[in-house]
């Protein structure tokens, strides 16, 4: 195992969560020279990407802005496919055991987009609750969790498209969460919340954590996550260095 | 539960989003109702004009071009399908399909589901007001039949909808080649005149798309339009349409999901 693997292993134990005694010590997210060249470009994006990452650690990937960041998630996430490389979660790899793989991930992508403006919060939960495979009675009381977890009662018979940015902000990280899954990818995710989003935010990754789920944390760099960090890096000319 | 029951519900939630996002707009069925009286009212009076061999009556032209209008009614939603997709692009829900576990392949073909089911609904009002307003004789006894066909006719017209849902993907325009084939299918494909008025030329046309054949069996079904083959013959023919086509449209598609994800494409719009 690597030094990386160990520090994120070790600083999952660091969170003290009960779950984290019980974590096994192979990599929950694996990458392997990750590379990534858009059509055009000099240079590539991701120049060879390494990362290993433990069950229950959260690591913090900070970038100036174009540096790769969102397009490394993205790639996790299995939205684009690498150029060369593997990306392997729990052994899992995104083109092989799709269905699979996507269960076990959670994504807030960068931006405010991916809502449904006429659905009500509720709807748009229960939408994607649908698409998570769920089922009806575990989508039913995963959109019930969401709503709680993410102080939505308020707004959950109300349209997305008369929400403020801040609050559709909650809805997009409540999607995320809802299935509980194995990986988040959470990309700039405290974009317009408020103090008290950040804290229901904070909240729910500590709850995810706790339960084994790896983090990986992209911002700019100089915004830090407000959650305690197993590894921190920091992504320049295509390649992540220690920070 | 079984994985099928699962994908079932996950399809169920994408017709059901759809649903609730239509009736949001709550005047959308009124005007769509309202459009049909027009057109209806429309080819009554046109219809009093056609005085040709190939009708008995006005009449007969009159149920000739209404069962066309409903056809046409249920080809444009399977051609609804690319632009249902760019609607998707641009709002960035594209996204949540792509890494949903239902997938984006199994959720472009739901995104078909809610508009083939409308068009079911509107087709079935708009028969329902040509007989009350305009005294559209109906063979009632056929009439259920309608249904097991306009759901073969679907699989038979979805993958050119679903043809142009992967040109989409890869060069996200696409609202403009099916306008095209839309309106070429209205000329050649006897919704609004019989085929057998076309020049010699260009007849061959309603034999190589399976539109001609659902809209004649339809007629036959609804108003007893005389067929010049077995029924059968074309059950067969819209068969054969989308055991072979359906499964290169969700090759295409499949294959310009991996495309986009390769070229960083798909999430563009």
């Amino acid at each position: 195992m690597t030094e990386t693997a160990l520090g994120a292993a070790a600083g999952a134990a660091a969170v003290q969560s009960p779950a984290a005694d019980e974590l096994e010590l192979w990599p929950a997210l694996e990458l392997c020279g990750v590379r990534k060249r858009w059509p055009k470009a000099k240079e590539p994006v991701l120049a060879g990407i390494e990362l290993e990452l433990a069950p229950g650690a959260v690591a913090w990937i900070a970038g100036s802005n174009g540096a790769g960041k969102t397009t490394l998630l993205r790639i996790v996430a299995g939205l684009l496919a690498p150029d060369g490389g593997t990306v392997r979660l729990d052994g899992m790899a995104p083109d092989r055991e799709r269905a699979a793989y996507q269960r076990a991930i959670g994504l807030i992508s960068a931006g405010d987009r991916g809502l449904h403006a006429r659905l009500t919060v509720r709807q748009d939960l229960g939408y994607w609750a649908g698409l998570a495979m769920l089922g009806r009675a575990a989508g039913r009381a995963a959109v019930e969790r969401a709503i709680e977890a993410f102080d939505l009662g308020g707004l959950a018979g109300h349209r997305v498209d008369r929400l403020s940015m801040g609050q559709r902000q909650r809805v997009r990280i409540a999607m995320a969460f809802m299935h509980e899954p194995r990986l988040l990818l959470l990309d700039e995710p405290t974009t317009s919340l408020d103090e008290e989003g950040r804290a229901c935010l904070h909240a729910a990754v500590a709850e995810r954590v706790a339960a084994g789920c790896a983090v990986l944390w992209c911002s700019p760099t100089g915004e830090r996550p407000g959650v305690p960090l197993d590894a921190q890096y920091a992504l320049v000319g295509g390649r992540l260095a220690a920070a | 539960m079984s994985a099928a029951l699962i994908a079932g519900r996950a399809t169920l939630a994408v017709v059901h989003r759809d649903a609730q996002i239509f009736l949001s707009y709550r005047t959308r069925v009124l005007s769509q109702l309202a459009n049909a009286i027009f057109t209806l009212t429309l080819f009554h009076f046109l219809a009093q004009l056609v005085h040709v061999d190939t009708f008995d009556s006005p009449r007969a032209y009159f149920a000739f071009v209404t069962v066309g209008v409903v056809i046409l009614q249920v080809l444009s939603s399977c051609f609804g399908t690319p632009a249902l997709v760019r609607q998707e692009l641009v709002a960035g829900t594209f996204e949540k399909l792509v890494v949903s576990p239902f997938g984006a392949l199994r959720g472009i073909v739901a995104l078909t589901l809610f508009p083939f089911l409308y068009s079911l609904l509107l087709g079935s009002a708009t028969i329902a007001l040509a007989t009350l307003l305009f005294g559209l004789q109906i063979d009632w006894a056929l009439a259920p039949l309608c249904l097991p066909l306009a759901a073969l006719s679907v699989l038979a017209f979805l993958p050119f909808g679903l043809l142009f849902a992967a040109l989409t993907l890869v060069v996200k325009q696409s609202a403009v080649g099916t306008t095209w084939v839309i309106a070429l299918l209205s000329l050649v494909g006897g919704l609004y005149f019989p085929v057998s008025l076309l020049p010699a030329w260009i007849r061959w046309v309603s034999e190589v798309q399976p539109f001609s054949t659902a809209v004649g069996l339809m007629r036959h079904l609804l108003v007893d339009s005389p067929l010049h083959a077995s029924p059968w013959v074309g059950v067969a023919k819209l068969a054969a349409f989308a055991l072979l086509l359906m499964p290169i449209a969700i090759a295409t598609v499949s294959a310009a999901i991996r495309v986009g994800r390769r070229r960083g494409t798909i999430l563009e719009y």
